[in-house]
């Protein structure tokens, strides 16, 4: 019971911290709205928030290895040991901190997944069922955002940060604390997104459109700040993997012999860093808007802006933040089926010029999202072409999974199963995305649910396909113990059918002109709704093998050999699960990490004399 | 490059994409919804080129799938395996130009059309004149529309509220002008079976022009609806409209009773 308390100890007193916090930041806001006469309480919660939030990091563990720095006082050094313990405080370890991000999104995506249910439910026919329309529009929209959270960071913030360290031989990523400052402002974005509820919902969907998100309930502000405090999230995550991969590569790690999971993360970490930051404006422009009136996106008495400004800005971000979720995902099926069909990635630096081919790309084709938004109709022509243009790249990538396994030695395991269903899932999903991105076929499709469907293919067929390959693939060598490879398959089989039984069927009323974000709709559409929702259910209960899956395989799971896939790059080459310091000896790297036919080829040789 | 694997591959990808294009126009008349103007026949058009395309992408990346899985296996691929890495370059250059060169054809074939020819069609309309102009107005949750009667515009008629139904003439150039009161939200204009729809902003004008083709109404399809397409609060899935769609003459009938 001490050592219970001894190891929530950081967590109860960044409690503590927040809760002082709130009560200076709403003394700040107290003041400031007596000058000011505005309404208290959005810009009571906006500053309570803010110092809560740096009351609760300082809380947790950072004032001690960092904060007191600041003040020209001594910090404590970092200290990444101690068990369990580890996971509940400002960690700097990147293994600590990667499994932090899985465990936290996985019970984000469950919840969110519990959320899509309940839509199901409500949705199951056209008339109003379980929900009032408020309460619809919060619950759709807190699936939105919750899901969206899990995908950008799913790779990001858990896999990224656990293996790409170790794939480039490094002990650590290059600014530890930020690392774990990039962690520890997750949980309170879960938090808040849980209050909305409280506070009158949000109905804005994820996107946050204005006039209507500066004006809905205050559930909408709290949305808005935890939305902003998980981009400062990726924008530090973003800075911190391109520093990592840029400058602690293990000596002879050129960039011809990066694995091609970790130019994923690179060119998703551009995105992060970049884009990012435009959509924290827009939002924090919202919440100037909402806590001080100003009038950036709503032309209230001739003074003030205009609603499609934020849809510009907000897009700028979040068409490249799908790519953000997308690479890292397509940068572990390239490894994952090289590793399962012992070959070499097909085509390894046209696949990197792709990455980079969307990278560029992503960032200039944002107003496809508006081409029924009343834009000017000249950029109709140039953002259809751009858009379609990211097939070019995108096709070599297929090309390179496809021909990666073509005539391999291919073994069925369950990562392998994901990697492939990805190329098929992500086909649907491509290929459904030119009718999007054709400007004639947008008029008619977009805000139907023919773009659920479609998003729906490239998210989860994609992203999350691709997370529970990434899941099976690693989860050797984070917990040091083998999964259950029946168990396994049946999840991926499973996963699959009833995936594309519901997202299939979804294409068919947003064909036949039923619109989305809609708790009532038209009689005629319950049919084939019906059959949604119970597909939709069967693909929730797919999930079982999963979580059956983890609790025997932690419980009695045979113990993992280091490299049970006959992998090629470093993170094989150390301990399941790796020590505190990653390798004993820092590696040097000789060849590619994808040579299967050249036994006396290695990738990398641990020269104990060096060290 | 011509060895056995490349070639049953071949073959299959051409049956399977021969069954799929056979399937798909077989269906082609049953896979629309209702098409109540000139618009939603380009448009549909659009949709089933665009499928016609998709159907051999499909079938390649499937039958890629599907013939690794049966044949490439390490249980039966152990004399095979050798040769695997040594593809000859020559034969990964082949794959990977040939790949670009066929992708990047087809990304422009489809931009010119129905890309760049579709942009020119549905938006051909805009300097003409229109046959009869309707203002539209979005607020949560209710639309309003009123007739504009270009001779005087105090005779123009005005309806309101969920529960009246659109009224438009057959064969005609409609315009719609659309915008929604400074202090609302936005909104988006759509009726299905026309296909097109265009954003209502607050404070800005935006507008649409639709061809009508056939005489219908809701009871006919549901798709002779307005719609907002654009999330606007609570009440945004009611904020609809029906459409009836009727001949010139009946409509001027309904107009002038409307102006009493």
């Amino acid at each position: 019971m001490a050592s219970l308390t001894n190891g929530l100890f950081p967590i109860l007193k960044g409690l503590l911290f927040a809760f002082i916090g709130f009560l200076v930041g709403s003394i700040i806001a107290i003041a400031i709205t007596s000058v000011t006469n505005f309404p208290l309480t959005e810009p009571l919660i906006t500053l309570g928030y803010l110092f809560a939030l740096i009351g609760w990091l300082m809380g947790v563990g950072m004032w001690k290895v960092w904060g007191k720095e600041w003040f020209g006082l001594n910090s404590v050094p970092h200290d990444n040991s101690g068990g369990w313990k580890r996971y509940f405080r400002f960690c700097t370890d990147h293994k600590v901190v990667g499994i932090q991000y899985l465990v936290i999104l996985l019970v984000v995506f469950f919840l969110a997944g519990a959320l899509s249910m309940l839509m199901r439910l409500e949705l199951t026919d056209g008339k109003q069922n379980l929900f009032n329309l408020t309460d619809y529009n919060t619950l759709m929209s807190l699936h939105g955002i919750m899901m969206i959270a899990v995908v950008v960071a799913i790779f990001m913030g858990g896999f990224a940060n656990y293996v790409v360290p170790l794939m480039i031989g490094a002990r650590d990523v290059a600014f530890p604390r930020v690392n774990a400052l990039s962690f520890w402002v997750v949980p309170p974005v879960a938090v808040l997104l849980l209050l909305t509820p409280l506070f009158g919902g949000f109905d804005t969907g994820w996107t946050a459109y204005p006039p209507l998100a500066s004006k809905n309930a205050t559930g909408g502000l709290l949305f808005v700040l935890a939305f902003l405090t998980f981009g400062v999230s990726s924008i530090l995550g973003g800075l911190n993997f391109l520093a990592t991969i840029i400058k602690l590569r293990a000596p002879g790690m050129t960039w011809g012999r990066v694995p091609i999971f970790v130019w994923g993360v690179l060119g998703a970490s551009v995105i992060a860093l970049i884009a990012t930051q435009w959509v924290a404006f827009a939002l924090l422009m919202i919440i100037l808007e909402r806590t001080a009136g100003m009038r950036f996106f709503s032309p209230v008495d001739g003074v003030g802006g205009n609603a499609l400004l934020f849809e510009h800005v907000f897009w700028f971000y979040s068409h490249p933040a799908v790519y953000i979720m997308a690479l890292p995902g397509f940068g572990f099926i390239l490894e994952s089926i090289s590793t399962f069909s012992k070959k070499p990635v097909f085509a390894y630096s046209w696949v990197v010029k792709a990455i980079f081919g969307i990278v560029f790309l992503g960032f200039i084709v944002w107003a496809h999202h508006m081409f029924t938004s009343g834009m000017q109709l000249w950029l109709h022509a140039p953002f259809m072409f751009l858009t379609e243009l990211i097939s070019i790249p995108t096709g070599i990538i297929f090309l390179a999974g496809l021909t990666t396994m073509w005539k391999g030695k291919i073994s069925l395991k369950t990562p392998f199963l994901f990697s492939t269903a990805v190329l098929f899932n992500f086909t649907i999903g491509g290929l459904t995305g030119i009718y999007l991105a054709d400007v004639a076929t947008d008029l008619y499709l977009q805000d139907t649910y023919f773009v659920v469907a479609h998003f729906h293919y490239t998210m989860v067929g994609g992203v999350v396909f691709a997370f529970f390959g990434a899941f099976y693939y690693w989860f050797p060598k984070i917990t040091g113990k083998m999964y259950n490879e029946g168990l396994g398959k049946l999840h991926a089989l499973l996963l699959l059918i009833t995936f594309n039984l519901t997202f299939m069927t979804m294409f068919w009323p947003g064909l036949q002109g039923m619109n989305r974000r809609v708790a009532v709709y038209p009689d005629t559409f319950s049919d084939i709704n019906g059959w949604v929702t119970i597909f939709a259910i069967l693909l929730g209960l797919s999930f079982l093998p999963f979580i059956l899956n983890i609790i025997i395989s932690l419980w009695k799971g045979t113990k993992a050999p280091n490299n049970p896939w006959g992998g090629k790059t470093l993170e094989w080459e150390t301990t399941s699960p790796p020590s505190i310091e990653n390798f004993d000896v820092i590696p040097t790297v000789q060849s590619s990490p994808y040579i299967y036919d050249d036994e006396s080829v290695k990738h990398a040789i641990f020269n104990k004399n060096k060290a | 490059m011509l060895n056995k694997d490349f070639l049953i591959t071949l073959f299959l990808w051409i049956i399977f994409t021969l069954i799929g294009e056979i399937g798909l126009f077989s269906v082609q008349d049953h896979i629309f919804p209702i098409q109540g103007s000139e618009e939603a026949i380009f448009i549909d058009d659009a949709f089933f080129l665009l499928t016609v395309l998709s159907v051999p992408i499909f079938t390649l990346v499937c039958v890629m799938l599907g013939y690794s899985f049966m044949n490439f296996r390490a249980s039966k691929n152990k004399i095979a395996s050798q040769s695997a890495d040594k593809q000859s370059v020559k034969q990964i250059l082949y794959w990977k130009w040939g790949w670009l060169i066929v992708s990047t054809v087809l990304c422009l074939s489809v931009l010119v059309h129905p890309g760049f020819t579709g942009i020119n069609e549905l938006f051909a309309h805009e300097d003409k004149t229109p046959d009869l102009t309707v203002s539209v107005t979005g607020q949560q949750w209710a639309w309003s529309y009123q007739y504009i009667d270009t001779d005087n515009l105090d005779d123009s008629v005005t309806i309101r509220g969920s529960k009246e139904t659109v009224v438009l003439p057959n064969n005609s150039l409609i315009r719609f002008h659309i915008t929604a009161p400074e202090n609302d939200v936005l909104h988006s204009f759509w009726i299905p079976a026309f296909r097109t729809k265009i954003d209502v902003i607050p404070g800005m004008y935006t507008a649409l022009n639709i061809n009508t083709n056939r005489i219908g109404n809701y009871d006919e399809d549901v798709n002779y609806r307005v719609q907002c397409a654009e999330l606007c609060g609570m009440g945004h899935s009611m904020m609809s409209n029906k459409v009836s769609v009727v001949s010139k003459e009946e409509f001027e009938k309904w107009l002038s009773q409307k102006k009493k």
